[in-house]
C-alpha cells in the first residue's frame, strides 16, 4: 500500500510495499520510484477524480512482477494505492493459453500429417509446421539412404526446400543419436557455434541463438530427426518449448513412419505385380495359345491367379502350360504365386511325369506355419502331324474343358490333390488329342464363380461356361478366350469379382499357316531362350 | 429386387466330454476363416481331458472359399496333433464339391492313425514316393 499526495510525493509505504519499492521513503517523488504507467495514472487521477472516489484498477509490471493497482482518492486529495501482486495468476493464465495453443498445434499437426501418405509431402508439411509454430527455421533430416540424407528445410515465410545431400551427421551435436532414436540432448547443452553451415536454411538470418535436436520416433525404427533453430536476436528455447518440440516430433514421427510403411508396401506390391503380369501368348511349335487375365478390382490386392507357357526346346518337344490359383489374397498369396512359377520353371526337365512334378512342387511349398495351398492344371502339349497331343493333369483344380468340332464340350477326366498343404499329393493324368480346329480351355474359378446375371447374385457356373464354349466351335484360341472373358464380364455386369484367368490351347485349322511360329516377335511366354 | 443380405458369420461351440462340436453359420471366407481356426485351436488347447472327436457342422454355412478350406486343413493338422478325429457334418453341396475337386476329403476325415504328442504331418516333407 502506498499513499501519495496530490503533488506526487510519497506520504507512506507499508511494510509489504517496501520490498517491492526499496527506495520508497516518505517525501520521495513517485515517478522516481515506480514505472511510468503508475506515475502517469496517479497524475491523471489527481487532475480528474473528485475526492473520496474509487476509480478503475490498473495493471502493469513493477520490476519483474505483475500488479493490479487499485487507487482510492482520500478526502484530502491524497491517493491511496493498493497494489495487488497478480504475477502467479498471470503466469498461470499465460501457461494455460500456451498449453491450449500447443494442443491446437499438435492436433493440427496430426490431422494434417496423417492425411497424406506421401513421404516427401509429409516431411514438407512437418518442417513447415515446425518453422511456423516452434522456431524460426526447421530442418528435417530423414534417415540416410546409403550415404545421402534427404533434407527438408523450412523457414518462416519462405517456401520449403527439399534436397538429398551427403552431410556430416556427426557434425551436429545430438543428431547422430537422434537418427538412431536415442532421447534428445537438452538444448542448453548444444553450443550454437558448433552447428555446421549445411543445417542453415537459405536466407536464415544468423547467427544461431539456440538449437533443439529432436528425434522423430517411428514404429520401432526412427523416422528421422528434427532440428529447430532460432537466431541470436530471438529468445532462447525454454524448457517448456523443448518439451513441446518433443511432443511435436512424436506426432510428426508417427505420421512419417506410417507414410514410409505405406510407400514401402505399395512399392513391393507394384514390384510383385510387375513380375506377376501374365505373358503374352501366341503360336508355339504349330500350336495356338491365347491367354487372358482379368485382375480382381480390389486394387490393393495382388491376384492369386497365374499362367505360364514354357515352350518346348523344339517342335518335337512338349510345351508345358501351367494355370493356377493360390488360395487367399494379398502379399502372402503373391509370394506363393511367385514361388510356384519359379519352382515349376526349374522342374521343367521332369515334366514328362506330372504327378512327380506336383509332388516335388508340393514339397517345396509345404510349411508348418500355414496351410495355404494352390490348385493348378498342367498341360503338356505337342503337335503331331495336324493334330495336337495333350497330357492334362489337375491338381485340385477345375478340369480343363475341350471343345470338339462336333459341338461337344468335354471335361478332361483328370483329378488330383491340391498342392502346398498335404504331406503328399496324388494326381491322375489324362491324354487326349485335339483335331484341327479343336480347343482345350484352362480356367480359374473366377470365371465360374462370377456372381451376377439376371438374379444379381447367381454364380456363372460350369454349365453356362460349357454352353458358351459350345458356341465357340472351330474358333481360333484367341477368339475363344475373348468370348469367355466377354460372357463372364457381361454376367458380372459391373459387379465385384475375383481374379479371372483363361488359357486356350488350339490345334490350328487345316490350311492355316503352320510355319510361322511367331518365335521372332513378342515375348514368347516364359520361354527358355538360352537353349 | 435385391439380393438378401448375407447371413452374419457365427460360431457356436459345444463341448461334451471328449467331443467338441462347432456350428458354423454364414460365409466362411478370407475375412472369417481365421476366426474359426483360432476358436478351434483355443478349444483344443483348453480341452481337459483332450478331445477325441472334433465335429464341424456346416448345416448353416452359406458360402466357403479357398481361405475357408485353408482353415479346415489347418484345423486337421491341429486335431491330428492331439490324435483327435475330424468330422465334417452336414456338408452343403458347394463344400462337398470343393472337397472332391481338391481331393482332400479323405485326408481330412480319415481317423488319425498316430496318437498323442507326435507332430502331425509336416515332417513327411516332400512326400515323394
Amino acid at each position: 500500500m502506498l499513499v501519495v499526495d496530490r503533488h506526487g510525493r510519497l506520504v507512506r509505504a507499508n511494510d509489504a510495499a517496501r520490498p517491492i519499492l526499496p527506495g520508497a521513503a516518505s517525501g520521495v517523488r513517485l515517478h522516481e520510484q515506480v514505472p511510468a504507467w503508475l506515475a502517469d495514472a496517479h497524475q491523471q487521477i489527481v487532475e480528474t477524480a473528485p475526492p473520496s472516489t474509487v476509480t478503475r484498477a490498473l495493471r502493469g509490471n513493477i520490476g519483474d512482477r505483475f500488479f493490479e493497482a487499485h487507487p482510492t482518492v482520500g478526502a484530502d486529495g491524497d491517493v491511496m494505492w493498493w497494489l495487488v501482486d497478480d504475477t502467479d495468476r498471470r503466469l498461470a493464465e499465460t501457461a494455460l493459453s500456451d498449453v491450449r495453443r500447443r494442443s491446437e498445434v499438435l492436433s493440427a499437426v496430426s490431422s494434417t500429417l496423417l492425411s497424406t501418405l506421401n513421404v516427401p509431402r509429409c516431411m514438407e508439411v512437418a518442417a513447415a509446421m515446425a518453422a511456423e509454430h516452434l522456431a524460426e527455421a526447421a530442418v528435417l533430416v530423414a534417415p540416410p539412404q546409403g550415404r545421402r540424407c534427404p533434407l527438408t528445410f523450412a523457414r518462416q515465410g519462405a517456401p520449403v526446400v527439399q534436397t538429398t545431400r551427403q552431410v556430416d551427421v556427426a557434425g551436429v551435436p545430438g543428431l547422430a543419436e537422434a537418427l538412431q532414436g536415442f532421447p534428445p540432448v537438452p538444448a542448453r547443452w548444444i553450443n550454437p557455434a558448433d552447428i555446421p553451415d549445411w543445417v542453415l536454411p537459405e536466407g536464415f538470418a544468423g547467427p544461431i541463438g539456440s538449437v533443439i535436436v529432436a528425434p522423430l520416433p517411428g514404429h520401432g525404427v526412427p523416422a528421422g530427426a528434427l532440428i529447430l533453430l532460432r537466431s541470436s536476436t530471438e529468445q532462447a528455447f525454454t524448457e517448456g518449448e523443448e518439451v513441446f518440440a518433443r511432443l511435436f516430433a512424436a506426432r510428426a514421427g508417427a505420421a512419417l513412419s506410417a507414410a514410409r510403411l505405406y510407400t514401402e508396401q505399395a512399392t513391393i506390391t507394384a514390384t510383385l505385380m510387375q513380375d506377376l503380369l501374365p505373358p503374352a501368348l501366341h503360336r508355339v511349335h504349330g500350336v495356338e495359345y491365347a491367354g487372358s487375365y482379368r485382375a480382381s478390382r480390389d486394387h490393393e490386392r495382388v491376384g492369386g491367379d497365374f499362367y505360364d507357357v514354357h515352350p518346348g526346346t523344339g517342335p518335337s518337344q512338349e510345351t508345358l502350360v501351367v494355370l493356377g490359383d493360390v488360395a487367399g489374397k494379398g502379399l502372402d498369396a503373391a509370394v506363393m504365386t511367385g514361388k510356384i512359377r519359379n519352382t515349376l520353371h526349374a522342374l521343367l526337365p521332369l515334366a514328362e511325369n506330372h504327378e512327380h512334378v506336383l509332388n516335388l512342387l508340393n514339397g517345396a511349398l509345404l510349411t508348418s506355419r500355414h496351410a495355404r495351398f494352390a490348385t493348378l492344371v498342367l498341360a503338356s502339349v505337342r503337335r503331331r502331324a495336324d493334330r495336337v497331343r495333350l497330357r492334362l493333369t489337375s491338381a485340385g483344380h477345375m478340369p480343363p474343358l475341350i471343345v470338339r468340332n462336333d459341338g461337344a464340350v468335354e471335361e478332361a477326366a483328370t483329378k488330383g490333390t491340391l498342392v502346398g498343404a498335404l504331406p503328399a499329393v496324388a494326381a491322375r493324368t489324362v491324354e487326349t488329342e485335339l483335331a484341327p480346329g479343336e480347343t482345350c480351355l484352362l480356367y480359374t474359378d473366377g470365371i465360374t464363380e462370377a456372381r451376377g446375371g439376371p438374379l444379381v447374385d447367381e454364380l456363372f457356373g460350369e454349365e453356362r461356361l460349357k454352353r458358351a464354349l459350345a458356341e465357340c466351335v472351330r474358333m481360333p484360341a484367341e477368339a475363344v478366350v475373348e468370348r469367355v472373358q466377354m460372357i463372364a464380364a457381361q454376367w458380372l455386369s459391373g459387379g465385384r469379382h475375383d481374379d479371372m484367368a483363361v488359357v486356350a490351347i488350339s490345334a490350328p485349322k487345316a490350311g492355316a499357316p503352320t510355319v510361322a511360329d511367331g518365335q521372332g516377335g513378342g515375348r514368347p511366354g516364359r520361354s527358355r531362350s538360352s537353349e | 429386387m435385391s439380393s438378401l443380405p448375407p447371413t452374419e458369420f457365427s460360431l457356436t461351440v459345444r463341448c461334451e466330454a471328449t467331443t467338441l462340436t462347432v456350428l458354423i453359420g454364414g460365409e466362411l471366407d478370407h475375412e472369417t476363416s481365421d476366426e474359426l481356426l483360432s476358436e478351434v485351436s483355443e478349444q483344443l488347447s483348453a480341452g481337459h481331458p483332450p478331445f477325441r472327436d472334433v465335429h464341424l457342422d456346416f448345416g448353416k454355412m452359406t458360402f466357403i472359399d479357398s481361405s475357408g478350406l485353408t482353415a479346415l486343413l489347418m484345423i486337421h493338422r491341429r486335431t491330428s496333433a492331439i490324435g483327435a478325429g475330424l468330422h465334417l457334418d452336414n456338408r452343403p453341396p458347394t463344400l462337398e464339391r470343393m472337397l472332391q475337386l481338391t481331393n482332400v476329403l479323405d485326408h481330412l476325415t480319415t481317423p488319425p492313425t498316430r496318437t498323442g504328442d507326435q507332430r502331425a504331418e509336416e515332417d513327411d516333407g516332400a512326400g515323394v514316393t
